[in-house]
C-alpha cells in the first residue's frame, strides 16, 4: 500500500491562559489513505473540529499546535510559515465549513467567489476559469449552472449553498476535504443529497475526506473508517462497520446505544450518566472513568495506550492485560 | 371523541410579510402573507405523546407556540379540556387553564435568565400561581423538583452559566414541573443536546410523564426520537399535516409519498446496505407554494389532479392521510 496522504501524530493542540495551558487536543494519532474517508466523530467539546483546523491550519489564536507532527503526502505541514501553508491550503487541502451560509460572501455573485478560487490555485485564463466554474456547478447537481453562476448566495436554498461550498472546495482539484459538520445545518432529506453527493465525488475524483460530524448515522453512510474523540483523545478508530457492530470501547458502546434507533420500539434509552468533562476540569487517568461503569484501578491513574480488539484499536484499559475478568 | 385533553381545529396561521407601506404604494404590490400553519387539526388524548415532526418551514414551532397561546391564531380553534382558548368570557378558567400548560423549549441556553440564580427561576411559577404559602415551603418545594430531574438540591444557589447544556434542559423541565402542570409542549427539547445527552433527557421526559401522568405535545425533526417518544405522530409539509398514525403504523407503514420519502433520507445507521431512493428538491419557499397539493413538485406519484386540488384527510388502514394517489391507489411505478 501506498504511503498514507496524510499522517498525524500525537498532535496536541492547546490554549494558553492565564492560569495555564488548557489542552483542548491530546495526543491524537491516525492516517488517511488516498480515496479514503475518515470519520472523526464525538460529542460537542470533544475536539474534532480543532484537530480539523489544525491540519488545515487555521487555528484561531490564541491556539496552537503544542506538539505532535502532521505529515501530510510526505511532507511535515505543522509549523510552515504562514505564506508556505496559503498554497497547499486551497489547492492540495481543502475545507468544507458547517454553515454554507456564513461561508460564503453575500455580496458578490457565486461564479465570482468560485473564478476567483480557480485563479488563485490554477494557472488559467479568465474565460476559462468561467467555464471551469460552470462545470464544476454542474458537476455538484446545481441545475442551469450558466444561469445561475450568476446569482448571489440569497438566491440559492441551504442545500444549493451548500452545494456550491462543496463546488468552491472543489475548486483547486485538492487531494484531502476537511469536512466539519458538512450536514448539520441541513434538513434530513437534504442531508442524504449531500451525502450522497459527497460519496460521487470521493469515488469519481479519488478524493480523501476527512468527514467530522457528531452524526453516527452520516459516518456510517459515507465513512470508511471512524475514529470516535473524546475529551482531546481518541478513544477508538476502526473500520466503520467494526465499530458500528461490535464497539469495543464503554465510551463508543455506550454512544451507540444512546441513540434512538428508527425500528426499534420504543423502549428505554441506554444513557451514559453525567457529560463531557470541561477543559479545565479533564479527570487524571483515563478521561472517561467517571462516566464508565466498569472502571477498575488501573483507569484512574494513567491514560490507556493503544489495545487491539476485535479489528478496531481501542485506548482502554479494560482491553489490557490487567483487566479484571467478567 | 370526549376524552381529548387537547383539541385543535383548523387552525391557521398567517403572517404579514409584506414590504412597509410607502414601497407597496411605489412598487404597486399588494399585502404579502406567509401561510406558516394551514388547516391543521388534530386531537391529543389524556397521557399521550402527540409529536409533530417535519422538516424546517412545515409549521410545527408554530403549531406549538399557537397551542400554549403565545400566538393567536388567524383562524381556527383551540380547545382545551373543553375550554376555548380564544374564548375571554372565561377568564377565571383560562386562568386556571394556563398553570396547566407548561412549555419546554429549543435552546437551553436562551430559555433561562442569564442573570437569575436558579431557585429563583424555578420559584417563579409557584409564585406566579400562589400555589404555596410561604418562603420555607417555596424553598423545599424547589429542591424537591431540582431533585426530581437529577440536580443536586444546593444547585438553587448557582447560576445558569455553571451548567453544562444536558443540565439545563433539567432545569428548564423543572421549572416547567414546578406548576403542577398536566399538558406539557415540548419544541425541539433535545436538538440542542450532545446524543449521549439527549438519551438521559428523553428518559427523565418519560419518567416524568409515567410518575405525574403528563400529556405532551412533542416537536421535532429527528424521526428516531419521535419513534421512542410518541405514541401518536402528525407530520407536517408545508404548514399541512400531510399524515396522522399511531406511531408504530407510521413507522411500519408510511402512508404518505412525503413520510416515505423522510424515512428514506435517514442515514441508515445499522449499514444494512438499502439503497436509498433518490430525494428529489428541497422544500419550497412558503411565501408562494405551490398549489395544490403542496408537495406535488417533488412527489414520485404526481397527477394532473394533485397540481389542482388541495387532498383532504383522508382514512386509509388506520391512518389518516392527505393524498390523492393514496385515496385512488396509485402505486409507484
Amino acid at each position: 500500500m501506498s504511503e498514507p496522504i496524510l499522517s498525524v501524530r500525537n498532535l496536541v493542540v492547546e490554549f494558553p491562559t492565564r492560569f495555564g495551558a488548557l489542552t483542548a487536543v491530546n495526543g491524537v494519532s491516525f492516517d488517511i489513505d488516498r480515496g479514503e474517508t475518515l470519520g472523526v466523530v464525538g460529542e460537542s467539546g470533544a475536539g474534532k473540529s480543532l484537530t480539523g483546523a489544525a491540519v488545515i491550519g487555521l487555528l484561531e489564536p490564541p491556539g496552537r499546535v503544542a506538539g505532535g507532527e502532521i505529515v501530510f503526502d510526505g511532507n511535515r505541514i505543522d509549523g510552515l510559515p504562514p505564506e508556505e501553508m496559503r498554497k497547499i491550503r486551497g489547492s492540495r487541502i481543502a475545507m468544507i465549513f458547517q454553515d454554507p451560509l456564513t461561508s460564503l460572501n453575500p455580496l458578490y455573485r457565486i461564479g465570482e467567489q468560485l473564478v476567483e478560487t480557480i485563479l488563485t490555485h490554477v494557472d488559467l485564463s479568465a474565460a476559462k476559469a468561467r467555464k471551469r466554474a460552470i462545470a464544476l456547478l454542474d458537476e455538484v447537481g446545481i441545475p442551469a449552472p450558466e444561469t445561475r453562476i450568476d446569482a448571489y448566495p440569497h438566491q440559492f436554498s441551504g442545500g444549493m449553498r451548500q452545494r456550491v461550498v462543496i463546488a468552491l472546495a472543489l475548486a483547486g482539484e485538492p487531494d484531502l476535504v476537511i469536512a466539519d459538520e458538512p450536514t448539520t445545518a441541513l434538513d434530513v432529506s437534504v442531508q442524504a443529497q449531500i451525502i450522497q453527493l459527497l460519496k460521487r465525488l470521493c469515488r469519481e475524483r479519488g478524493m480523501a475526506v476527512m468527514l467530522i460530524t457528531h452524526d453516527m448515522g452520516v459516518i456510517a453512510e459515507t465513512a470508511d473508517r471512524v475514529a470516535v474523540l473524546y475529551a482531546g483523545r481518541i478513544a477508538e478508530i476502526g473500520k466503520t462497520r467494526d465499530l458500528v457492530h461490535n464497539p469495543q470501547h464503554p465510551y463508543t458502546i455506550g454512544l451507540m446505544n444512546s441513540i434512538p434507533s428508527l425500528d426499534g420500539e420504543g423502549d428505554r434509552l441506554v444513557q451514559i450518566p453525567g457529560s463531557m468533562p470541561r477543559l479545565t476540569g479533564i479527570p487524571d487517568g483515563c478521561a472517561f472513568h467517571p462516566r464508565c461503569a466498569k472502571c477498575f484501578e488501573a483507569c484512574l491513574s494513567a491514560h490507556p495506550p493503544e489495545f487491539s480488539a476485535g479489528q478496531s484499536q481501542v485506548f482502554c484499559w479494560l482491553h489490557g492485560e490487567d483487566a479484571p475478568h467478567e | 371523541m370526549s376524552d381529548a385533553m387537547v383539541e385543535v381545529r383548523g387552525l391557521t396561521r398567517l403572517f404579514d410579510v409584506s414590504k412597509p407601506w410607502l414601497n407597496r404604494v411605489i412598487e404597486r404590490e399588494g399585502k404579502k402573507f406567509l401561510r406558516a400553519v394551514d388547516d391543521v387539526s388534530f386531537e391529543i388524548a389524556k397521557g399521550e405523546t402527540f409529536a409533530l415532526v417535519g422538516e424546517s418551514g412545515s409549521g410545527k414551532s408554530t403549531v406549538a407556540k399557537m397551542v400554549v397561546g403565545l400566538l393567536a391564531p388567524t383562524a381556527g380553534e383551540i380547545a382545551i379540556e373543553g375550554i376555548n382558548l380564544a374564548d375571554k368570557g372565561r377568564a377565571g378558567d383560562l386562568q386556571f387553564l394556563r398553570r396547566r400548560i407548561q412549555m419546554i423549549f429549543q435552546d437551553p441556553f436562551a430559555s433561562l435568565n442569564p442573570r437569575w440564580r436558579v431557585d429563583k427561576i424555578v420559584s417563579e411559577p409557584i409564585r406566579a400561581f400562589n400555589l404555596e404559602g410561604d418562603e420555607a415551603k417555596i424553598t423545599s418545594r424547589v429542591g424537591e423538583l431540582l431533585t426530581l430531574v437529577g440536580l443536586g438540591g444546593d444547585d438553587g444557589r448557582k447560576f445558569p452559566h455553571e451548567f453544562s447544556g444536558g443540565q439545563r434542559q433539567r432545569i428548564c423541565i423543572a421549572r416547567a414541573l414546578a406548576s403542577k402542570p398536566d399538558f406539557i409542549v415540548c419544541d425541539e427539547p433535545t436538538s440542542a443536546l450532545d446524543v449521549s445527552v439527549q438519551a438521559q433527557i428523553l428518559n427523565l421526559m418519560r419518567d416524568l410523564q409515567q410518575e405525574f401522568g403528563l400529556t405532551y405535545l412533542f416537536i421535532s425533526h429527528d424521526l428516531s426520537v419521535v419513534r421512542h417518544m410518541a405514541t401518536r405522530v402528525g407530520v407536517m409539509y408545508l404548514g399541512r399535516i400531510v399524515e396522522i398514525a399511531e406511531s408504530k403504523r407510521l413507522f411500519r407503514e408510511p402512508q404518505h409519498p412525503y413520510t416515505r420519502m423522510l424515512f428514506d433520507a435517514v442515514p441508515d445507521l445499522a449499514m444494512s446496505g438499502r439503497p436509498h431512493l433518490s430525494v428529489e428538491g428541497e422544500i419550497p419557499n412558503p411565501i408562494n407554494p405551490p398549489g395544490g397539493c403542496t408537495f406535488h413538485p417533488r412527489c414520485p406519484l404526481v397527477n394532473e389532479r394533485c397540481r389542482q386540488e388541495i387532498p383532504q384527510p383522508l382514512p386509509v388502514s388506520a391512518s389518516i392521510v392527505s393524498c390523492h394517489a393514496r385515496e385512488e391507489g396509485r402505486r409507484q411505478t
